[in-house]
C-alpha cells in the first residue's frame, strides 16, 4: 500500500505514511487516510521517509489535509523528508504552514 | 426470437434441393432468407438486400463462391458481414482458399440444423461485437473532435488575456511553449500610469483547462489595478484574496511579480513559490537571485497574506531573467533533471544577451527527453526612462456634468499609513473632473511622488542620500519597512481644492506630513550637480505641473494643475 | 452400411425440418438428380467429372441417400488418380444405386401426396 495510516489512541495522533511517488495518483488514498478517522486527532504527522518524489498535487493534498484538520488551528508536521522533497517544500515556503523536518 | 436476433440471411447454393433444404433450415430458426443459385446472383442480391449473414457454396457456376465472397466483402466495406462457406472440400488448399477469399467459417454437407444454428449464433455475436466497436470508435472520434474544438476556442480566449498588456515592449524578451498558457503558465506585463512596469510570471497547479481557468480572474486584477496605479503589494493582496476565494483548497498559483521603475532605477520583487529569478549584469553574469520567500497565491486568507517585497537597484543594462519550473524540471530519457547547474552553465556561456532565451531553449532540446508544454521564459532589461505619453486612464462612463467646485481632505494616520496607499483612490476621484482626465498619468506620478516624499522623508525621516548605490538601496528599503512598522503617531494629510476658472479650472493639491521638514533650496540645487536619485522627484513634480512650491519648512508641498 | 440405401434418421429429420415443403423437396431432388446424372455421363474431362461427382455427393448426402453419396465420394477421389481405369464401372454402380434411390423417393412422394 502506498499510503498507510496509524492512529495512536493515547496521543490522539494520526500518522500517515506515504511511500514511493507522492503525486496525483495517491489522491483518493491520502484523503481516505484522514477522512475516515472516527475520532478527530489532536495532531497529524505525515511521514515521508519512503517517499521518492513530491509534486504540486502533493502540495495540494497537504493543503486539503490542513483544511480538514481545522485550517489555521491544524497541527500538522511533515517528517523524514529527503533533501529533494525538502527543497520542493522550501521553494513553496510550506514551512510557514507545516512543521517540516 | 427477439427482434434484433432476426437476421437477413443470404443462401447461395447451386443445387436446387440443397438450396431448398438450407433455406428452410435457416427460416425455421427465425430468420429472413434470400436465395441465389450462382455467384453472380449472390452478389446482386447482397447489394440490394444487404443481408447480415451469407452462406456461400464454394463451387458454383457463372461465378464461384470465392469470387463472390471477395466481392461481397468489398461491398460490405467496414461492416463485418460473416460469410460461412458451404463446402465438403476437405483438402487443405481448398480450405485456405476459402479463408483467403474472406470466409469466416465452414459448413459441411450433409447440413445439420443444430450445427448451422450454433454457427449462425456465433457469427451473429461476432458481427454485433464488431458493430459496437465501430460505433464506439466513431463516438470517440466525434468526442475527440469536439474536445479539440473546445480547446481551440478556449486557447483563443486565453491568448487574448496574455496579449492585453505590454509584453511587446522593447525591453522585454520572452518565450513560451505554445500551450504554456493553457497549462496554467501566465506571463503578464503592463505599464502603470507612472511609467513603471509591472510584470507577473505565474504558474497554476495542475495542467490543461482546470489550471488555466484561474488565469483569467488573475489577469483581470493585474491589469485593472496596475492601470489604476496600485502598487505591487496592493495588487498582490487583491490577487491572493481573489484566488483564495475562487480556487478549491488544493489549488494555488505560484507567482513572481516585479515592479520596474525606470525613473528610479529600481525593481521591487515578490516571489511566492516560483523558481529563483536571476538578476544579470549587462554582460550576463549572475549578480543575485530572486528567491521565493512567500507562500504561493490563493493559500493564505487575506489577514495572513504577506505582501512584503524586496527592492533592489537595477542599473541600466542589467537584466532580470524569470523562468517557470518547466525549465529546470525538464527530464531526459533517464529521468535526470536539467537542473539549476545546467541552467547556470547556459547563463555563463551566453555572450549575446539577445540570444539568451534561444540558447536556453536549444540547451533544453539538446538535453533531450520529452519537450514540456509548460515552459515560460522572460528577460526584462533596465533601460532609460522614456517618457511615454501619459496613459489614458481606464475611463468611467463619460458624464456630461462633472463636479467643478469642491474641496476635500484626507488624513492618514497610524495603522492606515502602514498598509494603505491612498494615491490610486485619489486619482480615481480626480478623474471625475473632465478636464483632468487626459492628465491621469501625470496626476498619478505627481501624487505618488509627493506622498512618497511625505511618508518616507517626512514621517519616517529617511535620508534619500542613502540611495546612492545598489547596497544603499537595499538598506534604504529595509530601513523603510522597519520604520514603517514601528511608527504609529505620524500622519500624512492631503488637501484637494478644485475651482472653476475661465475656460476650465484649477486643482490645488497640498500634501503635509508630520515630519521635521527639509531644506528645500538645498535639495533642489543639489539636483543640478547630478545627484542620481533623490532630488529627481522634486524637479519632476515641478516639470509636470503648473506650479510647485514647498512651504512650512518643507512639511507642506503645494502643487497646482490648470486646465 | 454399404447396403443401406437411405438413412431413415436423416429422412425423418428432413421431413420434420421441411414440414409442408417436404414434397417439394422430394420433387426438386428427383429433378435435380436427373440433371446431375447427365452431367456425370456427359463429362468430358476428369475435372468436370470430379466436380459433378462432388455436387451429386453433396445433394444425395443431404437427402439421406448415403449409399449414393459414398459412391460419388469414391468417384470424386478416383478421378484424382492419373489412370481412369475402372471409372466406367464406378459410374455404372452409381446409376444402379440411383435407380434404387429414385424408386424409394417416388414411393415417398406418392405416400405424402396420398396422406
Amino acid at each position: 500500500m502506498a499510503v498507510e495510516s496509524d492512529f495512536s489512541q493515547d496521543e490522539k495522533k494520526l500518522t500517515i505514511t506515504v511511500k514511493g511517488r507522492f503525486d496525483f495518483g495517491r489522491h483518493q488514498e491520502f484523503r481516505n487516510a484522514y477522512e475516515r478517522q472516527p475520532i478527530r486527532p489532536n495532531s497529524v504527522v505525515v511521514d515521508l521517509k519512503d517517499a521518492t518524489y513530491l509534486d504540486s498535487s502533493a502540495l495540494g493534498m497537504l493543503l486539503l489535509l490542513r483544511d480538514h484538520e481545522g485550517g489555521e488551528d491544524a497541527c500538522i508536521s511533515v517528517i523524514n523528508t529527503s533533501p529533494d522533497v525538502r527543497k520542493i517544500l522550501a521553494i513553496s515556503n510550506f514551512e510557514k504552514l507545516f512543521d517540516i523536518s | 426470437m427477439s427482434a434484433e436476433r432476426v437476421l437477413r440471411v443470404l443462401v447461395a447454393e447451386d443445387g436446387a434441393a440443397d438450396r431448398l433444404l438450407l433455406a428452410q433450415i435457416v427460416r425455421r430458426q427465425g430468420h429472413e432468407v434470400f436465395t441465389a443459385q450462382d455467384g453472380e446472383q449472390a452478389v446482386a442480391l447482397f447489394a440490394e438486400w444487404r443481408p447480415q449473414l451469407v452462406l456461400l457454396d464454394a463451387l458454383m457456376p457463372v461465378m464461384d463462391g470465392f469470387e463472390a465472397a471477395r466481392r461481397i466483402k468489398t461491398l460490405a466495406g467496414e461492416t463485418l458481414v460473416p460469410i460461412i462457406f458451404l463446402t465438403s472440400l476437405n483438402e487443405h488448399d481448398a480450405l485456405v482458399r476459402c479463408l483467403e477469399a474472406g470466409g469466416d467459417d465452414f459448413m459441411a454437407k450433409p447440413y445439420s440444423a443444430v450445427i448451422l444454428g450454433a454457427k449462425i449464433r456465433a457469427m451473429d455475436r461476432l458481427r454485433r461485437l464488431h458493430a459496437t466497436v465501430l460505433e464506439q470508435r466513431d463516438q470517440i472520434a466525434r468526442h475527440h473532435h469536439h474536445l479539440l474544438n473546445e480547446q481551440r476556442v478556449a486557447k483563443a480566449v486565453f491568448d487574448k488575456v496574455a496579449h492585453s498588456g505590454c509584453l511587446r515592449a522593447s525591453n522585454i524578451r520572452y518565450l513560451q511553449s505554445p500551450y504554456a498558457l493553457f497549462n496554467g503558465d501566465l506571463l503578464l506585463a503592463a505599464y502603470a500610469p507612472s511609467g513603471d512596469m509591472h510584470v507577473l510570471l505565474g504558474d497554476f497547479t495542475g495542467h490543461g483547462l482546470p489550471a488555466a481557468v484561474g488565469t483569467m480572474p488573475l489577469a483581470e486584477v493585474f491589469y485593472g489595478m496596475t492601470a489604476k496605479g496600485h502598487g505591487v503589494a496592493e495588487t498582490l493582496r487583491e490577487m491572493n484574496a481573489k484566488l483564495k476565494h475562487i480556487l478549491p483548497v488544493d489549488m494555488f498559483c505560484c507567482a513572481l511579480m516585479l515592479n520596474l521603475s525606470y525613473q528610479r532605477g529600481t525593481v521591487e520583487v515578490w516571489n511566492g513559490g516560483m523558481p529563483d529569478g536571476y538578476r544579470l549584469s549587462a554582460s550576463g553574469e549572475v549578480l543575485s537571485t530572486l528567491e521565493s520567500r512567500h507562500l504561493p497565491l490563493g493559500i493564505l486568507s487575506p489577514e495572513r497574506f504577506d505582501d512584503s517585497t524586496e527592492v533592489f537597484a537595477l542599473a541600466l543594462g542589467e537584466r532580470l531573467l524569470l523562468l517557470s519550473d518547466g525549465v529546470v524540471d525538464t527530464c531526459d530519457d533517464q529521468e535526470r533533471l536539467f537542473g539549476v547547474q545546467r541552467l547556470r552553465q547556459v547563463l555563463a556561456a551566453n555572450r549575446d544577451p539577445a540570444r539568451l532565451l534561444q540558447e536556453l531553449m536549444q540547451a533544453l532540446e539538446r538535453f533531450g527527453g520529452r519537450p514540456r508544454d509548460d515552459i515560460s521564459l522572460c528577460d526584462v532589461c533596465m533601460v532609460e526612462p522614456q517618457w511615454q505619453a501619459p496613459m489614458p486612464m481606464p475611463d468611467a462612463e463619460g458624464a456630461r456634468s462633472s463636479p467643478l467646485h469642491w474641496s476635500s481632505h484626507f488624513e492618514l494616520r497610524g495603522e492606515s499609513l502602514k498598509r494603505f496607499n491612498p494615491v490610486p483612490y485619489l486619482v480615481q476621484l480626480l478623474q471625475e473632473i473632465h478636464g483632468l482626465r487626459p492628465s491621469g498619468g501625470l496626476l498619478h506620478t505627481v501624487l505618488s511622488e509627493l506622498y512618497a516624499n511625505a511618508l518616507e522623508h517626512g514621517v519616517l525621516g529617511l535620508d534619500s542620500r542613502l540611495k546612492r548605490d545598489a547596497q544603499g538601496f537595499a538598506d534604504y528599503y529595509r530601513e523603510r519597512g522597519q520604520r514603517l512598522a514601528r511608527q504609529d503617531d505620524g500622519f500624512v494629510r492631503i488637501d484637494l481644492d478644485v475651482e472653476p476658472m475661465a475656460g476650465g479650472g484649477r486643482l490645488k493639491i497640498e500634501v503635509r506630513d508630520s515630519g521635521a521638514g527639509f531644506d528645500v533650496a538645498r535639495v533642489l540645487s543639489g539636483q543640478r550637480q547630478g545627484q542620481a536619485f533623490s532630488g529627481r522627484g522634486l524637479s519632476l513634480v515641478r516639470s509636470l505641473s503648473q506650479g510647485a512650491e514647498w512651504l512650512e519648512g518643507g512639511r507642506c508641498a503645494r502643487v497646482v494643475f490648470c486646465w | 452400411m454399404a447396403d443401406m440405401h437411405i438413412d431413415p434418421k436423416i429422412l425423418s429429420d428432413l421431413q420434420e425440418v421441411m414440414e409442408e415443403g417436404y414434397l417439394q423437396l422430394l420433387e426438386t431432388f428427383l429433378e435435380d438428380s436427373e440433371r446431375r446424372l447427365s452431367q456425370l455421363h456427359g463429362a468430358r474431362s476428369a475435372e468436370e467429372l470430379g466436380l459433378a461427382a462432388h455436387s451429386f455427393k453433396g445433394s444425395s448426402g443431404n437427402m439421406g441417400a448415403v449409399g449414393l453419396a459414398e459412391l460419388c465420394r469414391q468417384l470424386e477421389e478416383r478421378v484424382r488418380q492419373p489412370s481412369l481405369y475402372g471409372i466406367e464401372d464406378l459410374i455404372n454402380r452409381i446409376d444402379l444405386e440411383y435407380l434404387e434411390v429414385q424408386r424409394f423417393y417416388c414411393a415417398e412422394r406418392a405416400r405424402i401426396s396420398a396422406g
